[in-house]
């Protein structure tokens, strides 16, 4: 490891102002030289990664999941500190230490989880990122963001409540306030993630936008096809590394997928059994959000055994609501959940499991496990009051032990043993945790969200595989996802959700992926 | 086979860790009231000599520490029940106080009977329970912060006795405003002749310590409690109904306090007074604390810091120093338990400890 | 006859609003620390720090100011200390608050003894008064009830709006607020969290400081470690009432200032062989009045979203 660090250094030590990789006639504006980034957990990240980003370009980052681009961007944009490497900004060494810092060079990123306060205003917000003291003007700010949306055509209401906007727009506030910030290099990080293709389309006109301002956009993507349509160039990363940066018009699709994936393909085979009796029925359900909102306005469908329903939206859409109504973690206001003709509208948590739906929760972290407890202890949390695990209120150890130290082999969960407490693990481990609780109790109905978040390739397919495996086994399965290419790979029926209703229903024959994307975005189909 | 070798290593790690905590707290809170004692011109040495003199230097003297460590056990297992879920009751005092009150008119009212003493017990713990069912609910039903309203309920509960003990339930025999004499069968009787020491200390050490003890760790109560303790919400997603759970744990608490009270009634004091408790329900937090919400560590902190309740009177009197040195280390002792867990960070960092 | 009663209830009035000043100060101070994100349950024992550091200070000087400067002091030292704990240190607020208040009562307790010998019973031979603000004072009623008060209600009344410009209106509050909603997100945008939530806690240990020792010198004027007889934590349910807005907690310091002023009030109106064990009855309703007031007013309510959670940067 460290022999190859300490020749890079002495070789290259001129001070680059042009790249070999470089297209003529343009001008560099920012040259990343050999990063190095291990994490205390023994990952390494980055592994003496160089790219160069030209004044003007949308420069696209591929690569999936634990490829390293978020580590390689988070250390461009100051929240990371390198272990090694050089960052030069129009061929000057800098050294990023804060995000601060690379806002004042000119560098701003938009992470996946934004970073703003839902309950300020869009001019509150930014204003929190102006260099402001004293009194507080809001008008000032509010007339800075007027000149700067003016320039780029972008419409928005300084005055509205960040928790009132619609994901799309809460992304064009963080892209507005690294403008008003004057930045000139964005790192956009998996933007379309969250964003259904409608606002997709209207994002990459935003870019094409930002680019003719001769701005310089960073694209971090997993998805081929989006650094296609958007980049100038595209870099591969794969492992830590950079593979390769190509000019976008001189690629194509296969040449890119291949170089993202090497010599893996997805071997998931998706069988669609006919479908049996219903298992879950809701109907006419209206649940309340966090703020006393009407969330979920009378939803009904049915998940029969033996099928995958997927829930198609935007986040935000009433999603959340309607799995915490079935999974008995909210209250319906009205309406019924019944599940094999038992109803257990407004039934505690308890009764809910007793019944047979397991829960893959979204938020793991929070929601899925105890951190400081073990991983025995974490596996029983459904089944604890059960036999073997407890009897007449005693809790038998041994028991737990035996059925943890199983389901750790036969899941794959990486800890050394039952007893290590569960944040000692890593984060792919930790969901292979609650996946292995939620799948191996026996339940019936599986309401899985986002399953396959946070997780590379490999371990998302083995995912997909158990629940492949569940559904032949009759298991119905309710998943809800943003991420509608895995929405469409395994549902068999889809529904489209807006703003807490129905809005379409696609059968596995019938589906068309555009009309889904505008029911998703409220437009009539 | 191996498995088990690595859990009860695990475990001993865990246990290693908290004893490194209590030692690093003890020996910071002894180290800064040492440094007291030398500014106010006492020699630190003969100091915790005579502390420790006082508390253990014959049958009798130790007999009294006994008789201290009672309440202060009964009060701080049902606290240690009570953190462990992260609900913070604060509340013991008042909690010991209804106990002790309703366990005195219990005894008062029903004489000398063979059930007295039992009734009596049994009435002190559903008094301290109830009382402390009121900020159960809030806490469980409504949300609202059981820190506020169990400290404010202390005072509602203590002006209340006042107030009981001055007029309703004043004894005609005496000056003081304190209850009338319980009878002889509410007497808890004494185990070592010539001492003060009483059964309450075999119902705190060898009834209530054992109990705690099995409910933390061995049921699914216990289970209930650090979960909803650690991460509430993974708890009410896993089931639990954390409500329950966090009313379930203060109330115990509150009657393990109130159980407290009376047993203080019925074995030392034999009447209820307003001055019953020396802030029993307070030195209590300190005690849970240190203890580190284990029940055997609970009753070794309850040990120490009675010793050091008694100790400290026959210091102060052979070096003219003045009353509460108590109190003083049981406040920089609750800062430290806190900051230990810092030390202990600071000192893996530079090598110096290795857990 | 009617005139009578007609200054009494002028009396009383003023009496409920001077019972106000301690609460009032004290519940805009946690205001400002809560709106950054900190729950501050030391402030009972920052009260009686202070209230100890304030009698000291005016008893071995003689000069009742330089009590206060010393109140002042010790609410800022004390508060500060809590900063240290949960700021730097990063631990559990609450547990932090219960700390500081078992720390500072045995303290107190410790320290008075050590300074006056068992039985020695020190007072202050005089108090902070009323000090009539010239003119106003002699407006009719008004004048009394407002303008013939201690220092204390004037800066109590004062901060309210001055505390909620700041809050609202300046850049400082901005960036409070944004570190109270989610102070992960504050410290990315390069608000530098600790150096609010310090700035935050100073301006409390000021206004508690101010409340602390007000109790000794311009209340009482003898010291007790009872002396601030859960102020502070009816203080941290007022700002809850009030819903973390400086004119919420003013509204709710006058609630509970004038419930304490009534129980006094009442209790002077009582003759007989009971009367005073009936006024001691009434001395838990200000306490009652307030659980009370929790229960229909505190439930479920959402304050700044990341009030009493840790914050660390790693």
């Amino acid at each position: 490891m460290l022999t190859p660090l300490f020749f890079l250094k002495r070789s290259r030590v001129e001070v680059p102002t042009t790249q070999a990789d470089q297209p003529p006639g343009s001008e560099l504006a920012l040259y990343v030289k050999g990063v190095n980034k291990t994490y205390p957990n023994g990952i390494v990240a980055n592994r003496d990664v160089s790219i160069s980003i030209m004044k003007g370009e949308v420069h696209a980052i591929l690569g999936e999941n634990g490829a390293g681009k978020t580590t390689l961007v988070k250390i461009i944009s100051g929240c990371l500190k390198p272990d090694s490497g050089e960052i030069y900004i129009d061929g000057r060494r800098v050294e990023i230490d804060s995000p601060l810092k690379a806002v004042s060079l000119g560098i701003g990123m938009v992470h996946q989880h934004f970073t703003l306060i839902p309950s300020f205003t869009v001019a509150e917000n930014i204003a929190l990122s102006l260099p402001l003291t004293g009194r507080l003007s809001l008008d000032q700010v509010k007339e800075r963001i007027r000149s700067v949306s003016e320039a780029l055509n972008l419409k928005i209401d300084p005055d509205a409540r960040i928790e009132q906007l619609p994901v799309g727009l809460r992304q064009r506030v963080e892209i507005l306030r690294l403008l008003c910030q004057d930045v000139r290099i964005l790192i956009l990080d998996e933007p379309t993630s969250v964003l259904t293709p409608i606002e997709v389309e209207d994002l990459f006109k935003m870019i094409r936008e930002l680019k003719s301002k001769g701005k310089s956009i960073i694209i971090i993507t997993h998805k081929v096809r989006e650094a296609l349509t958007i980049s100038d160039r595209v870099t591969i990363m794969r492992g830590g590394r950079v593979v390769k940066t190509l000019t976008t018009k001189e690629t194509n699709e296969s040449e890119l997928a291949s170089l993202v994936v090497e010599g893996f393909c997805p071997s998931l085979k998706i069988e669609h059994v006919r479908r049996g009796e219903p298992l879950l029925i809701v109907k006419d359900l209206r649940v309340k959000g966090d703020r006393g909102e009407v969330a979920v306005k009378g939803v009904s469908f049915v998940l029969h055994s033996g099928e995958i329903l997927g829930v198609a939206g935007v986040a935000g859409n009433g999603q959340k609501e309607l799995v915490e109504a079935i999974t008995g973690l909210r209250k319906a206001d009205s309406g019924t959940i019944l599940v094999r003709n038992f109803d257990l509208t407004n039934r505690s948590p308890k009764t809910i499991i007793k019944n047979g739906i397991a829960y893959i929760p979204e938020d793991r972290m929070r929601r899925g496990v105890i951190l400081t407890m073990s991983v025995s202890e974490n596996l029983v949390l459904k089944n604890f009051e059960d036999p073997p695990y407890s009897k007449k209120m005693i809790m038998d150890k041994e028991a737990m032990e035996r059925s943890a130290s199983e389901l750790i082999t036969k899941f794959g969960i990486k800890a050394s043993d039952p007893w290590i407490s569960v944040n000692s693990l890593s984060g792919g481990n930790i969901q292979k945790l609650v996946v292995a609780r939620e799948l191996s109790n026996g339940a019936s109905i599986l309401v899985a969200e986002q399953p396959t978040g946070g997780l590379d390739v490999k371990a998302s397919e083995g995912v997909h595989q158990k629940m492949m495996e569940l559904k032949s086994k009759g298991v119905g399965i309710l998943l809800v996802s943003a991420d509608l290419d895995e929405i469409l790979k395994l549902s068999d029926r889809i529904l489209v959700i807006f703003e807490g209703r129905i809005v379409g229903e696609f059968s596995r024959d019938n589906c068309d992926m555009k009309k889904i994307a505008r029911l998703m975005l409220g437009a009539s189909a | 086979m191996e498995l088990e070798r690595k859990r009860s290593l695990a475990l001993s790690k865990g246990t290693i860790r908290s004893l490194y905590k209590a030692g690093i707290s003890i020996g910071f809170a002894l180290l800064l009231t040492s440094v007291l004692f030398l500014l106010t011109g006492a020699n630190p040495f003969l100091a915790f000599y005579y502390i420790f003199a006082g508390a253990f230097g014959n049958v009798s003297l130790a007999a009294e520490t006994l008789v201290r460590t009672t309440p202060i056990l009964l009060v701080s297992l049902g606290l240690a029940i009570s953190f462990r879920c992260k609900v913070w009751n604060i509340g013991a005092e008042g909690q010991l106080y209804m106990g002790a009150m309703l366990g005195t008119i219990t005894a008062v009212t029903l004489g000398n009977t063979p059930l007295t003493l039992i009734i009596s017990l049994l009435v002190s713990i559903a008094g301290g329970l109830a009382w402390a069912s009121v900020p159960a609910f809030m806490r469980a039903k409504l949300g609202i912060n059981e820190v506020i309203t169990t400290f404010l309920m202390n005072y509602v509960s203590i002006y209340l006795i006042q107030w009981l003990l001055a007029f309703p339930f004043r004894s005609p025999d005496t000056l003081f405003p304190e209850s009338a004499q319980i009878p002889s069968s509410a007497v808890l009787p004494v185990l070592v002749p010539y001492t003060r020491l009483h059964l309450g200390v075999i119902i705190a050490l060898f009834v209530a310590l054992p109990l705690v003890h099995f409910l933390m760790m061995r049921t699914t109560f216990g289970y209930k409690l650090k979960a909803v303790g650690e991460n509430p919400e993974a708890a009410r997603y896993g089931g639990i109904n954390v409500g329950r759970t966090m009313f379930m744990a203060l109330i115990i608490s509150g009657a393990l306090a109130g159980l407290a009270g009376f047993v203080e009634v019925s074995g030392i004091q034999f009447r209820m007074r307003p001055s019953l408790s020396p802030g029993y329900g307070y030195t209590g937090i300190v005690v849970a604390l240190l203890g580190q919400n284990n029940p055997v560590g609970v009753a070794l902190a309850s040990i120490f810091l009675a010793a050091i309740f008694n100790g400290s009177t026959t210091m102060s009197r052979a070096l003219g120093q003045p009353q509460g040195v108590v109190d003083f280390i049981q406040g920089v002792l609750v800062i430290f338990v806190l900051a230990s867990e810092y030390i202990i960070r600071y000192l893996e960092r530079k090598g110096v400890l290795k857990v | 006859m009617i005139e009578m009663e007609w200054a009494l209830i002028i009396g009383f009035i003023a009496a409920g609003i001077r019972t106000s000043a301690p609460l009032m100060l004290a519940s805009l101070g946690e205001t400002i620390v809560e709106r950054g994100g900190i729950l501050n349950l030391g402030i009972e024992g920052a009260m009686l720090i202070s209230a100890f550091t304030g009698f000291m200070g005016a008893f071995l000087s003689g000069n009742l100011w330089i009590g206060l400067l010393m109140a002042i002091l010790g609410g800022i030292l004390t508060v500060i200390t809590f900063g240290i704990l949960v700021v730097r240190i990063n631990l559990d607020q609450v547990v932090s608050g219960l700390a500081i208040n078992l720390l500072a009562a045995g303290l107190c307790l410790y320290f008075f003894r050590l300074a006056f010998s068992q039985g020695a019973f020190p007072y202050l031979s005089e108090l902070i008064g009323p000090y009539p603000i010239p003119l106003l004072s002699q407006i009719p009623v008004i004048g009394e009830v407002l303008f013939n008060q201690t220092i204390f209600v004037y800066v109590g009344i004062v901060s309210v709006p001055i505390t909620y410009y700041l809050i609202f209106k300046t850049s400082y509050g901005l960036k409070l607020r944004s570190v109270g909603e989610d102070p992960l997100v504050a410290s990315y945008l390069g608000i530098e969290v600790s150096k609010i939530r310090y700035t935050a806690l100073i301006l409390e240990g000021i206004f508690v400081g101010m409340a602390g020792g007000l109790l000794c010198l311009s209340m009482f004027n003898v010291f007790d470690t009872r002396i601030v007889a859960a102020r502070g934590f009816v203080a941290v349910s007022i700002v809850i009432l009030g819903r973390w807005n400086p004119v919420g907690a003013f509204a709710g310091s006058l609630l509970f200032g004038f419930t304490e002023a009534l129980s006094l009030w009442i209790g002077t109106f009582l003759i007989g062989p009971e009367s005073a064990s009936i006024s001691q009855l009434l001395s838990l309703l200000p306490y009652l009045v307030t659980l009370i007031a929790l229960l229909i007013g505190g439930r479920r309510v959402r304050g700044p979203a990341a009030l009493g959670s840790p914050f660390s940067k790693e």
